[in-house]
């Protein structure tokens, strides 16, 4: 407010009153270097003050600030309720997570020859997953992936295929722009994904038992720490 | 305006240096009040502004448990509490407050120092105003006598006794101690930016001090051409 | 093609003149030259409410417009939004703020004479602007849904319901069901904002009106020539400015240092349909028409007597019969005024207090005369009233 006013006193040495006499021209004489200086003291710290007024506001756009989702919390998924070649989506931070269980003819599609040269990042060189996930399966253990799901794209959460009779291999394909990820969340180089699915801290408590959230074998892991979710 | 900005930097971290009153307040409100009373609107996070570490809210939010919704056989579930999560209350709903409490319910803390009447000084008065019923005096069932009151009882059993805590920095716990520093905490409660309000408060009023002398001069100055146009007219 | 742009820079200012509209009406816009500093409130009352809009919007992207979470999304404002406590802090102190500045802004206008022709339109759209700032305030007040909202809403609408013919069908509409609940809550919410913007709106005609007429000034005089005026900027953007300063420093004392003086505690509990708190008071900036409500024993009486208080004074510039513009020229509203002033103070006090024996009295006096005053005195005081001798110009003679 007052840096408004202020800024059009900004001209005020150049403006004359309306009937200028001699008794005023020689006044403005006198003084054109102080007025100067003083002007332009009270504009700036008339803008300053008004950039401090908007502090505040723009501040309260952050919300309540360190209140985000990003605790240490964790979840436990029972396994023995998924078939072979299925998968389920839990909550995990909000966000949409895949566990599959893989059959043995998912994982020999994982390491099917020429499938390298297909893929944007075949073994997991970006930092996309705690250390214990950077191997052929992306996962702690080959049977059981854990993905997040959120296209690396543009963040719509991508379909699974299932293996079928004509294809055995099952992979994820984004509904929003044909972005395509193998069954280890893999993607594939001719569409528009740049990134494999991110990998969740995941410890396997026991074979059917997976916890999300912590990572046994990469304990040091931040999931905030990743290239993109 | 450097210090301006550093005044408004600091609005987050000022609440950090609440004296120690405040935080023997809590251990108090934690060992003893919270049984019964509840925190409705603080969070286990906002404690920060007490001075309490990260660790040590974790560690007092670890020690309750929340709702969490339904388990898969329908039936409510909890799981344990987060720094997110608010304080709440100590029973599960109102009826079981009333139930505990011979009908009434314990009153909330959050904002306790505003809306009592007396404020502050009348709950660390009340606490001490404990005494023996004189004799012939009769009390009404699951009421204890306390002078403080203006009919003389009060539903809530004396809470604060001598020795009842120990403080970590060696303050004897006393019942007039306990009280006095309830009492700060429940100032912090209810006003829990209070050292930040009157911190920015005082360098907002610098400010205007600056910008009246500056714009005092300006008026002058532009306003003094005009009476030397004119200085013969009455003006 | 008649004109051509005199300059380069002509390229905007033959499509939209918002530059030269701009220097005319704010810059080199002739401004009486010895307005004094009560002049200064209508700039006050535009800081404050700038800073109500302002303050407003953000707090508006943290509320919850519920009756389940109203009340905690308020608490969560003070406790954990990043400044939220600040940004309700400048919107709390605006309301009392722009309270106080448009009373003294209208009790200028009454004591010069502003109201006179050609100036009426300033005032009706003036008063106008009161009504429409009381209503905004008063669906605001609900928002936190604490006890005082919802009592105080509750006692509004049971007024509104007592009134004859439309007052059922317009308590109906605010409510949309019977009760004050989350629908109701949510119509406050919708109605606060549109009443605000819409005030930004009526201003503008305000203040169109004021560049159409020119402001009055302390003598009643107009200027009657370019020695009786000068430019608005630098001269009134300088005197402004200061007055600005001191504005806001008065404004940051109350929320930086005594902000218990804006709130009453009883809102800080959440609102409970079963339990009226002890003491109903208003907000201060209500308690005058507060205790006229409660002057007589009578609720429709009370209810015309309070409307009535607000609706006269759109009538003034018609009451006024005398020819004089300012109360300087005139001795006996001179003194008629001050008491006027005196009584809305002591209308105030005592809507602050409970109606027993003192107050319930001085409230029915102060009451009898504000309607004296507006309805007998300003017709009639012309009449007997033996006016000093007005100057020509605006400097008197020399």
């Amino acid at each position: 407010m007052i840096g408004g006013l202020l800024s059009k006193r900004e001209t005020m040495t150049s403006d004359q009153p309306s009937s200028p006499s001699e008794t005023e021209i020689s006044v403005v004489e006198s003084a054109p270097k102080r007025r100067d200086v003083l002007a332009s003291v009270t504009v700036g710290l008339g803008c300053a003050g008004a950039c401090a007024l908007a502090y505040p506001f723009l501040d309260s756009l952050n919300g309540t600030r360190g209140e985000n989702a990003a605790e240490d919390d964790t979840i436990e998924v029972d396994l023995s309720a998924i078939a072979p070649g299925q998968q389920v989506i839990v909550k995990w931070r909000g966000w949409p997570v895949f566990v599959q269980r893989r059959t043995p003819d998912m994982l020999a599609a994982l390491r099917a020859p020429g499938l390298d040269q297909r893929l944007r990042d075949p073994a997991s060189t970006i930092m996309q997953q705690p250390k214990d996930a950077a191997n052929w399966h992306r996962s702690v253990v080959p049977e059981i992936g854990v993905y997040v799901g959120i296209c690396t794209h543009l963040g719509c959460v991508p379909n699974y295929d299932p293996p079928s009779t004509a294809d055995t291999s099952g992979h994820y394909a984004c509904p929003c722009h044909g972005s395509q990820f193998d069954a280890a969340g893999r993607a594939f180089k001719d569409a528009p994904a740049p990134y494999n699915l991110p990998v969740p801290p995941v410890t396997m408590l026991t074979p059917n038992r997976v916890q999300i959230g912590k990572s046994k074998g990469d304990p040091g892991f931040d999931i905030a720490n990743i290239q993109q979710i | 305006m450097r210090w301006m900005l550093l005044a408004l930097g600091l609005l987050g971290g000022v609440s950090a240096h609440a004296s120690t009153s405040e935080q023997r307040g809590f251990k108090v409100f934690r060992q003893v009040c919270s049984t019964c009373h509840s925190l409705d609107h603080v969070a286990y996070a906002d404690l920060s502004g007490l001075g309490l570490t990260q660790d040590q809210i974790k560690e007092y939010a670890a020690q309750h448990q929340v709702p969490d919704g339904l388990d898969e056989d329908g039936d409510p579930k909890t799981r344990v509490a987060r720094p997110t999560d608010l304080i709440g209350s100590p029973y599960a709903g109102e009826a079981m407050a009333r139930m505990a409490n011979h009908g009434s319910v314990p009153p909330d803390f959050s904002r306790r120092a505003m809306t009592q009447k007396g404020g502050v000084a009348w709950i660390v008065r009340m606490l001490q105003s404990y005494a023996e019923a004189p004799a012939g005096r009769k009390l009404p069932p699951g009421s204890y006598y306390n002078t403080a009151m203006p009919h003389g009882h009060i539903g809530m059993p004396q809470p604060l006794h001598d020795g009842q805590i120990s403080y970590e920095d060696g303050t004897p716990a006393t019942t007039k101690q306990m009280a006095e520093d309830l009492g700060a905490f429940l100032e912090w409660t209810a006003r829990p930016h209070l050292a930040a309000r009157h911190l920015v408060g005082v360098f907002v009023l610098l400010y205007l001090a600056g910008m009246y002398v500056l714009l005092l001069l300006m008026k002058r100055r532009v306003w003094s051409r005009l009476r030397q146009t004119d200085a013969s007219r009455n003006f | 093609m008649t004109e051509r742009p005199t300059h380069e820079a002509g390229w905007l200012e033959k499509r939209l003149p918002i530059v030269s509209v701009f220097r005319r009406e704010y810059v080199d816009f002739p401004m009486p030259r010895n307005l004094n500093s009560l002049w200064s409130f209508g700039a006050f009352a535009m800081v404050a409410l700038g800073l109500l809009v302002l303050s407003g919007i953000f707090l508006a992207i943290n509320y919850t417009p519920t009756m389940a979470d109203a009340f905690a999304s308020i608490e969560t404002i003070d406790r954990r939004v990043a400044s939220g406590w600040l940004v309700r802090a400048i919107h709390m102190g605006g309301v009392s703020m722009l309270f106080a500045t448009l009373y003294v802004h209208m009790g200028r206008s009454l004591y010069y004479g502003s109201y006179k022709t050609p100036r009426e339109l300033i005032w009706l759209t003036g008063t106008g602007l009161l009504a429409m700032v009381m209503i905004t305030a008063f669906a605001g007040y609900i928002l936190p849904w604490g006890q005082m909202s919802y009592w105080g809403a509750t006692v509004v609408i049971n007024a509104v319901n007592a009134v004859p013919g439309i007052g059922h069908p317009l308590a109906s509409w605010l409510l949309g069901g019977d009760g004050l609940g989350d629908v109701a809550l949510h119509r406050f919410y919708v109605l606060h904002f549109v009443t605000a913007f819409s005030i930004l709106g009526v201003i503008a005609l305000h203040v169109a009106s004021i560049h159409v007429s020119g402001s009055n000034n302390p003598t009643g005089v107009d200027p009657q020539g370019p020695d009786d005026t000068v430019p608005f900027h630098p001269y009134y953007t300088s005197k402004d400015g200061l007055g600005i300063c001191l504005f806001l420093a008065v404004y940051a004392v109350l929320i930086f240092f005594l902000p218990n003086l804006l709130t009453l505690s009883d809102n800080y509990v959440m609102a409970n349909p079963v339990v009226t708190p002890k003491d109903i008071t208003p907000e201060w900036y209500f308690a005058p028409f507060y205790a006229i409500l409660r002057a007589v024993p009578s609720r429709l009486g009370g209810l015309v007597l309070a409307a009535g208080s607000i609706a006269v004074l759109f009538a003034v510039p018609w009451l006024d019969r005398s020819p004089v513009r300012s109360a300087r020229y005139r001795p006996l509203l001179k003194i008629a005024l001050p008491v006027l002033f005196f009584s809305f103070f002591m209308l105030g006090m005592a809507g602050m207090h409970a109606p027993t024996a003192p107050w319930l009295w001085v409230s029915r006096l102060c009451v009898a005369y504000w309607y004296a005053y507006f309805l007998i005195m300003l017709p009639l005081l012309p009449k007997i009233e033996k006016t000093y001798p007005v100057p020509v110009a605006l400097q008197g003679q020399n």
